[in-house]
């Protein structure tokens, strides 16, 4: 048994953050992301990112789990930076390297906009770091709840989030199983030509569905004969509460949104 | 008496994974900055959706974005690029499924021509749909970042740049795989 059959970015832990109901992450995320476009001068990013780093501390992740999901963004984020320095032409001119001139807003837009970029990763990133896929799969069926008077099929779209994430491991196994029997008859997947390196995926693909189609008939199976018949009247392993400190953070959030509407330019 | 509907459920479940973890093995070529790799993991749903139609295509889609944001690999810089690029884009990829009924005809009868072309069209349905909500969700992505800029040009070249080779790659092992083993495709019992 290793560790990579734990499925994403969870970071196991015990702080506030780790505990809270996933409901109140994702709520708060959800209104995050939207209220962070409302931000326009250092006051209101100041608050926002203060909010962000205040999370981070408390969950207690180690930085270089953080670093690692910024990873991918950088790019964007120094490409957003430079595309402005080139395009933005006000305020006053800072610096001039072969007849391009820098500005002064062009600095600070590229700035403004990376932050932005930065703090919706954070925040974002938190929530998987600090809360268990499965976590997040229970608290989309509870949130999504009132959907089912409009026939949505909330329960099962639930049941089949957990039971992916429950064979992912399973498959990765599986996967590994394969590629090894066949890289021992000669298949070569890591070298040679593109063309090659493709057409090497059809061997290990084809028993990978093969078994995928086995064991979901197995599970199907299995399932109908314990009585499995829909989402009525089944019960949870685990269930979600909201408590005391839940509460806590969403008076905390409202404060932020508050402070970020009141001190904004508008 | 089985009821299909139990199978159903665990098979697009059980794909969906499939897809998740063909994305994450180090076999597909990741290089694209954000949310975008030339993979194969769209076959998996392409699968579902030519044994189970529309609808199992659709839920596979769907599903598959969902965890992505469950799992920690989607990128979410924009509300609604964010809804675009993980509500919508993977869910469509299941309008492949419209052309099941002719492809399950096509390989009881063991036309292969038939069902080779069908398969193409689908995945290439599915792709192309696929590619308009990306390029949709990178627009107004753009657009926030960079004002007055031609932003339908970034997208479409930055989408474009990983759609395609997905698409082409997708079809062509599609082709294979069916080739070799047409009853992965035919409809479990």
């Amino acid at each position: 048994m290793n560790n990579s059959l734990i499925i994403g970015q969870y970071v196991p832990g015990n702080s506030l953050i780790h505990r809270l109901d996933p409901r109140t992450k994702i709520t708060v995320i959800f209104f995050f992301v939207f209220i962070v476009f409302f931000a326009n001068n250092v006051v209101s990013y100041s608050i926002l990112t203060l909010f962000a780093i205040a999370c981070i501390v408390t969950s207690r992740v180690p930085i270089r789990f953080i670093a690692k999901g910024l990873t991918p963004v950088w790019f964007l984020i120094i490409f957003t930076f430079i595309l402005h320095l080139i395009v933005t032409k006000e305020g006053t001119v800072l610096l001039e390297i072969l007849g391009f001139k820098i500005y002064s807003g062009g600095v600070i837009q590229g700035f403004a906009i990376s932050m932005r970029f930065f703090l919706l990763i954070l925040v974002t990133s938190l929530l998987t770091l600090t809360t268990t896929p499965i976590e997040i799969t229970d608290a989309i069926e509870e949130m999504l709840h009132p959907l089912k008077k409009l026939k949505f099929p909330v329960h099962e779209l639930a049941l089949m989030m957990s039971i992916s994430l429950r064979f992912i491991p399973t498959l990765m196994q599986e996967t590994e199983k394969i590629s090894k029997a066949q890289a021992s008859r000669g298949v070569d997947f890591k070298t040679g030509p593109i063309k090659e390196r493709i057409k090497a995926i059809v061997p290990l693909l084809i028993p990978l569905f093969i078994s995928a189609f086995k064991r979901a008939e197995e599970l199907a199976m299995a399932m109908e004969a314990r009585g499995y018949q829909g989402g009525e009247g089944r019960t949870k392993l685990r269930e979600l509460k909201i408590e005391k400190r839940d509460m806590l953070i969403f008076v905390l959030f409202v404060f932020v949104i508050a402070g970020l509407f009141y001190f904004r330019s508008w | 008496m089985r009821s299909n509907r139990t199978l159903f459920l665990i098979e697009v479940a059980v794909f969906t994974a499939l897809a998740l973890l063909l994305d994450i093995l180090p076999l597909s070529f990741k290089i694209w900055a954000q949310g975008g790799s030339i993979s194969f993991a769209m076959i998996p749903v392409f699968i579902v959706a030519f044994r189970w139609g529309v609808k199992g295509g659709l839920l596979s889609g769907f599903l598959w974005g969902a965890l992505q944001v469950a799992t920690g690999t989607a990128y979410i810089l924009h509300p609604l690029q964010g809804f675009i690029d993980y509500a919508i884009a993977f869910t469509v990829l299941g309008f492949a499924g419209i052309f099941a009924p002719k492809i399950q005809q096509a390989v009881k009868h063991n036309n292969t021509s038939s069902y080779l072309s069908y398969i193409a069209l689908g995945v290439l349905l599915g792709s192309f749909l696929r590619f308009v909500a990306h390029y949709t969700a990178g627009v107004v992505f753009f657009e926030s970042a960079i004002e007055g800029q031609p932003v339908w040009l970034y997208s479409l070249v930055y989408n474009g740049s990983y759609m395609f080779p997905s698409f082409i790659i997708c079809t062509i092992l599609v082709f294979f795989l069916f080739h070799t083993q047409p009853r992965t495709l035919l409809k479990a019992a």
